[in-house]
């Protein structure tokens, strides 16, 4: 189900735990597999699970309580919009708002030609930098003013 | 020991107890929902905050250690404030529409709202709404009432050893489920019913149909496997509703296997037979008492005349209670016949004459849980005995090396050390190599026989393990019982026991497998066995409480014997189709709920049970009947008035436990290890819902996952060889029998091995349960 | 003395005009009398006459089959068997009054948190045998149509005492 490659990866974050608490690097393989895979199907989590030894159920947990994993197919770009109280007060959510006007589209949904998916985030931890915005999990934008966005659309359209 | 104040009461508690333990021995209440002795703490409820002296915030009873010189309040205004602001904050999101849900009348927030709660809610906000799940045909959901203690989450995980609940997302999404549309197949499901302190799980068979103050409560024993589960029976117009567990630290705990609770249904039973019946000129008429029973005793006074006593043979489920098989036995040995046996799905009976007693689990059943090794010889652990492999899994989570031989490899959800999954006709050679391992490492000899075999590095690892402990077992499940080669097998296991120095047990099959020999319903010396009763055909036959088509070792041999017959004689709660074929007279007698009786356990306990609710329609107690036989074939001693003089007789008295009849040494037991099969081996199981006449007819267990057909089981090679393709139709034949079942891959099996379940009706047309078949493809 | 007063008490029939002033009093004062079945007293809005089962305005009965009432009625004239409707809600499959053992207290009204059980104000009702004063689901049902509009109106008078 799994490629090699990305089985690798986890062996490596597998070694980081003793032998018999494998399933101690569940996060990391599933931000893994959604590397590989784009998004979190039930299948996708059962592999991990079944990879390391542990219940589907409990994979599932976690994959569900965190954010960042996508439990439904989100296109190339995921644009996740902080509405916390410290971006909600420095501009959030107009920058959300701004981002649906511009996309024509609403939270957790993608645009028609499959480029960006918006989703509400929680706090990102630099609440100094609010507005911020959070580009497939790995990328931080901050201070997001509607120049700096049509910017970075911009940037990732090309 | 550490000193504790609870409420100004001073206590000594054992090192390592939290407040919720201390509170329960100074007899306080702490009100709780997400603790339960038995799980792990999870304090996510928040209910049982109580006030600690010093601590500046109240703490959870439940996960807070006691600490030497603790002074703690539970009743305090700071705890009081915590615990009506914890219930408010419970009391947000969970419906107040008790009058329409299931657990009003028993729930623990219905309960404790009454003294924490609010008179009125302040909440004004959205209450959220959540999707029911399904979790099958026992568990029935209203997720919108839970309130996340995490209860049913912890005991998947923890008692029936594979987390099938979980709770997904977070905050207030928060939801309890299952991992996709999975239902829950736990063999154990039914617990988190008792175990859901709201109405959010709730029984699926019972929903809406009583309320909790309304029925009347009546203990019980559980009439299937070897375990015993004591049992609370709640009744209401002469019915019975619902079965609970009754808390036995000894037995089951606080749990029931599903068997034990939802097979109740089966009573109300449209197959239930209700009135003695007369087979006259081939068509079945309803008949009284009186005339069914005179033709009955002359029936069998006839064949005695005619053929001898020796002609007469009984056939008596292990499920039967004490009473009726000692009154059957004695009535066919006051005739004349030692023809009488209850191990209906043994096939080699080596053994008669050569033990020392009963057989028997060899410990008590809570020595199980203190075990440091185990091995589990021939058992489809977790559907042949639920709750026993619950104690070894536990046991296991402690540390215990269990491990396993047997001939498939099904989940047994217990953590095992080693295995070896060989065929049939293999196992006694495995055991073999274990036994000679093990005699290799102790430096003990064995005879020139076992020193052939060569020894494997798994049965090694097993002897390895056994020989390493110091509270070791060795337990021989149902299949190695009913195994082509069980003496065999129980003299390797015997001899490995003393050589390890470990524990040796049945793993008892039925209610009542050690109450049989007990009540001496097996052969004495001169009696036939079931398999001889069946294989040279008999004049006349007593069916008690047995579906002889279902429940023997093999179907086709007996329904060719009791077709041959001149009387059947059936006495049972339900009427079969088959049954009315080859029987002659069909009594009815009561199941488990509407007779007095006794059941032996398989540790040895002897559990005595009164009648729940009135016999249906013209039912009667088997004992009484029996009784009732004697007195009109003319024989002596039988005189009992009542269930309690029957079981003094067969008793000797009214002990608590029958320890002196137990014994599971047997002497001069011919070793065969020499055994190569010819040809594919039948591996057959009793599917946990098939296996006596009670589970089979209760419609929710069979509507679940366990209950599904059986099919033609084997592992790729074997179909391959075959040229049959997984999920196609195959032909089984197996003597002159043909059955017609879904091919489908097991992994786990043994090369040349075919899976084919007993005490269905699809395979009942098939030989025996131990032997050689062919698969055809359509 | 008091022999001769009443001597003379008895012979002038004293106490005979005394009941007659009270008699001739009653032959001018205001009549009281009622002509039933022509004429009725008042009733009270919370008249404790025959049950009914009401249902809602868009025909589904009240009834949830919580047993309240059957668990309160001091009488045990209440019997209900519930179950599971092919819509999933819980209903009765029973409910039984036995009228010959009620008491007319009321509670089951009291107890019931959807106000499905009610007493109404009709009170002129007879059973020939005893048979047929055991009133079933189907009986109260009917009652409760025929007198909804009263048992509404009523309802409606005392919700602010409630």
């Amino acid at each position: 189900m799994l490629s090699q490659e990305t089985l690798k990866k986890i062996d490596r974050e597998i070694a980081k735990y003793p032998a018999d608490q494998k399933q101690s690097a569940v996060m990391a393989a599933l931000a893994l597999a959604q590397e590989e895979k784009g998004w979190l199907a039930q299948e996708t989590i059962a592999c991990v699970a079944e990879y390391l030894g542990m219940a589907p159920m409990a994979a599932y947990e976690v994959a569900t309580f965190y954010n960042m994993y996508d439990l439904a197919p989100v296109g190339k770009y995921k644009l996740t919009v902080c509405t916390n109280l410290p971006c909600a007060l420095s501009g959030g959510v107009h920058v959300a708002d701004y981002l649906k006007q511009k996309l024509g589209v609403d939270f957790n949904e993608t645009t028609a030609d499959g480029m960006f998916t918006l989703k509400e985030g929680e706090c990102l931890g630099v609440c100094g930098d609010a507005p911020v915005m959070l580009v497939n999990n790995r990328r931080l934008c901050s201070y997001m003013a509607t120049e700096e966005i049509d910017k970075l659309l911009a940037e990732l359209k090309s | 020991m550490l000193d504790i104040e609870i409420d100004g009461k001073t206590l000594q508690v054992p090192e390592g107890s939290t407040v919720m333990d201390a509170a329960h021995q100074a007899g306080t209440y702490i009100p709780h929902f997400c603790y339960h002795k038995k799980l792990s703490i999870a304090a996510n409820c928040r209910m049982c905050l109580v006030q600690v002296e010093k601590a500046p915030k109240p703490m959870p009873a439940c996960a807070t250690p006691v600490t030497n010189g603790m002074k703690v309040f539970t009743h305090s205004e700071l705890a009081i404030n915590a615990q009506k602001g914890v219930m408010e904050f419970l009391l947000i999101n969970h419906p107040l529409d008790c009058p329409i849900c299931d657990q009003g009348g028993e729930c623990q927030l219905q309960d404790l709202s009454a003294g924490y709660g609010g008179g009125a809610s302040r909440y004004q906000e959205e209450k959220r709404v959540v999707v029911n799940k399904n979790l099958g045909p026992l568990v029935s959901t209203d997720m919108t009432r839970c309130i996340h203690c995490t209860r049913c989450v912890r005991f998947t995980q923890e008692i029936a050893g594979l987390m099938e609940l979980g709770q997904a997302y977070r905050g207030e999404h928060a939801e309890i489920m299952p991992f996709v549309e999975q239902t829950v197949a736990s063999e154990l499901s039914g617990n988190i019913i008792d175990l859901c302190p709201v109405g959010a799980l709730t029984s699926k068979p019972f929903r809406f149909s009583a309320r909790s103050w309304e029925m009347a409560r009546r203990k019980s024993v559980s009439p299937h496997d070897g375990l015993g589960s004591n049992l609370i029976v709640q009744t209401k117009h002469d019915r019975v509703l619902r079965v609970l567990p009754l808390e036995n630290e000894a037995v089951n705990e606080c749990w029931l296997s599903d068997k034990d609770r939802f097979s109740y249904e089966a009573l109300n039973s449209a197959e239930r037979l209700t009135q003695p019946m007369l087979k006259q000129d081939g068509k079945w008429i309803n008949a009284s008492w009186q005339q069914a029973l005179d033709y009955v005793a002359h029936a069998f006074k006839d064949i005695a005349k005619d053929h001898g006593a020796a002609a007469l043979g009984a056939l008596t489920a292990p499920q039967a209670t004490l009473e009726e098989l000692f009154l059957t036995q004695k009535l066919l040995r006051g005739l004349g016949s030692g023809n009488v046996d209850s191990r209906l799905r043994q096939s080699d009976f080596a053994l008669d004459g050569k033990l020392g007693g009963a057989p028997w689990l060899g410990m008590k059943i809570a020595e199980i849980n203190a075990l440091d090794r185990a091995l589990v010889v021939g058992s489809f652990l977790r559907k042949d005995q639920p709750l026993l492999a619950q104690r070894l899994r536990q046991a296991a989570k402690r540390g215990c090396q269990v491990s396993l031989i047997h001939s498939a490899d099904d989940d047994t959800l217990v953590k095992i050390f080693a295995k070896s999954i060989v065929a049939p006709s293999q196992l006694p050679g495995l055991l073999a190599q274990v036994v000679k391992s093990a005699a290799e490492q102790k430096g003990a000899t064995v005879d020139a026989e076992l020193a052939k075999v060569s020894v494997t590095p798994e049965a090694q690892k097993i002897a390895a393990s056994l020989v390493s402990g110091t509270n070791a077992a060795i337990l021989l499940g149902n299949f190695a019982q009913q195994h082509a080669q069980a003496a065999t097998l129980h003299a390797l296991a015997q001899q490995l026991a003393k050589i390890t120095g470990a524990k040796f047990g049945y793993l008892g099959e039925a209610a009542n497998s050690v109450g049989a020999y007990v009540a001496k319903a097996v052969p004495q010396a001169g009696g036939l066995n079931a398999a001889q009763i069946l294989a040279s055909p008999l004049k006349g036959y007593l069916l008690l409480q047995a579906e002889p088509e279902l429940d023997c070792a093999n179907p086709q041999q007996t329904l060719a014997a009791l077709q041959k017959a001149a009387t059947v004689v059936v006495m049972s709660p339900f009427k079969l189709a088959s049954t009315l074929e080859y029987a002659d007279v069909l009594l009815p007698v009561a199941p488990f709920t509407e007779t007095s009786g006794t059941f032996i356990n398989t540790e040895g306990r002897v559990q005595s049970f009164n009648a729940v609710v009135k016999p249906l329609g013209d039912t009667r107690p088997g004992w009484k009947v029996l009784r009732v036989l004697g007195n009109l074939l003319g024989l002596p001693g039988f005189e009992q008035n009542s269930s309690e003089e029957v079981r003094a007789e067969a008793l000797a008295g009214q002990p608590e436990f029958v320890a002196d009849r137990l014994n599971n040494q047997a002497n001069g037991v011919v070793l065969n290890l020499s055994l190569s099969a010819a040809g594919l081996e039948r591996v057959s199981d009793v599917p946990i819902y098939f296996a006596d006449a009670l589970v089979r007819r209760a419609p929710s267990l069979q509507k679940s996952l366990d209950a599904k057909q059986p099919r033609a089981r084997m592992n790729a090679a074997t179909l391959a060889k075959l040229g049959v393709a997984a999920g196609k139709q195959v032909k089984v034949k197996q003597g002159s029998g043909v059955a017609q079942m879904t091919a489908e891959l097991d992994a786990g099996l043994p090369d040349n091995c075919v899976r084919v379940a007993a005490g269905h009706v699809l395979t009942a047309g098939l030989g025996a349960m131990q032997g050689t078949l062919t698969v055809e493809p359509m | 003395m008091g022999a001769m007063k009443e001597f003379l008490n008895s012979l002038l029939l004293k106490e005979l005009f005394q009941g007659l002033v009270v008699t001739g009093r009653y032959m001018f004062a205001r009549k009281i009398t009622i002509q039933y079945p022509e004429e009725k007293t008042p009733q009270s809005n919370r008249f404790r006459g025959l049950h009914a089962l009401r249902r809602y305005p868009n025909g589904e009965e009240r009834c949830i089959a919580c047993k309240l009432c059957e668990a309160v009625c001091p009488a045990l004239a209440i019997t209900i068997e519930s179950g599971e409707r092919d819509d999933g809600s819980r209903r009765t499959t029973r409910y039984d009054i036995d009228l010959t053992k009620c008491i007319f207290c009321g509670y089951c009204e009291e107890a019931c948190p959807v106000d499905a059980i009610v007493l109404t104000r009709e009170f002129e009702y007879h059973g020939e045998v005893r048979g047929d004063l055991y009133y079933t689901k189907q009986m109260l049902l009917a009652v409760g149509e025929r007198n909804e509009a009263q048992i509404a109106k009523d309802r409606e008078q005392d919700a602010p005492y409630r």
